[in-house]
């Protein structure tokens, strides 16, 4: 019978454990922060995104400029995003949807979870000093992106668990390097 | 084109199963409801998401394929039209990201290689 102990450079240390249910639960994260993308995608509303009428997409990033939270980031959304609004909606957008694309599928997961690190720290770099916001919405979406990455969440219940075996016999560059975004 | 292996069906069978499944948000409303579904998009998921399931039960890699570019065109149909005075999918962005999520996930199991036992024992 395996030890269910492990040695590393630390000594003995117990191994996580691999139940059906803690890959249940890794696979309901992964699903559950898919849907709050998706979910959010449905209010920012091309062609303008809310520049119009100062609400919506617009009114949200320019809390970083009127509320600012990090000078450096001010800088850049007072002088490169909102005179370019148009451009950064459609990219807000689109990265958006694809967040909640690929992680609702579990392919190329890491990647994903990374670019939702990312795309967090923006979002709370604009809205953390906003009206009503509770910061901690912020770190808890962060966090839960971080969980996603740590435990390759896609391999879980998700495509990459099917297709990693596939892209490991490959020789393609294409599949070295979704073996590395999985 | 060799078939589905049973991986790979299955998977395209939980797609296609997400997508019927999908047609119930349009019963689901404020934060219940997870992707603007209603109308039309409530057809093209129940449709295409049989067309995934039936592909996965045949284990014909061109039947996913079809369903996999049907959500995809739709997705960038919606994508194009979200937003404007003309929307045929009556949708908005989250409609786009789950049928991208659908296509994206259907069209890599329509085109992954068949596991090589041999190599994968290796």
């Amino acid at each position: 019978m395996a030890s269910t102990m492990t040695k590393d450079a630390g000594g003995d240390v117990e191994p996580l454990p691999n139940r059906r249910m803690d890959r249940a639960l890794i696979a309901a994260l992964r699903i559950g922060v898919a849907v709050l993308w998706i979910q959010n995608t449905g209010w920012k509303r091309p062609p303008d995104f809310g520049e119009d009428s100062g609400r919506g997409l617009y009114m949200w990033t320019k809390f970083a400029v009127d509320r600012e939270v990090f000078a450096p980031y001010a800088w850049f959304v007072e002088h490169v995003v909102l005179p370019n609004f148009t451009l950064f909606g459609w990219l807000t957008l689109i990265v958006e949807a694809s967040l909640g694309a690929f992680l609702l599928v579990g392919l190329a997961t890491r990647l994903w979870a990374a670019v939702g690190v990312a795309q967090s720290l923006a979002i709370m770099l604009s809205v953390l000093k906003a009206p009503h916001e509770w910061h901690w919405s912020y770190f808890l979406m962060i966090l839960a992106h971080l969980v996603i990455f740590a435990t390759a969440a896609g391999r879980t219940a998700g495509l990459d668990g099917v297709l990693r075996p596939r892209w490991r016999q490959s020789k393609s560059k294409a599949a070295r390097l979704l073996m590395r975004a999985s | 084109m060799s078939g589905l292996d049973r991986r790979l069906a299955r998977a395209a069978m939980w797609l296609g199963v997400v997508g019927v499944f999908a047609a119930s948000f349009a019963l689901a409303s404020g934060p219940w409801k997870p992707a603007d579904i209603k109308g039309l998009p409530v057809v093209v998921t129940i449709v295409l998401g049989l067309v995934a399931i039936v592909g996965a039960r045949l284990t014909m890699r061109v039947v996913v394929l079809v369903s996999a570019v049907g959500y995809l065109a739709a997705a960038l149909l919606q994508l194009a039209q979200f937003g404007r005075s003309t929307n045929w999918l009556g949708g908005s962005g989250s409609t786009f990201a789950l049928f991208l999520g659908l296509g994206v996930g259907l069209l890599a199991v329509a085109l992954a290689p068949t596991l090589d036992p041999d190599k994968e024992t290796q």
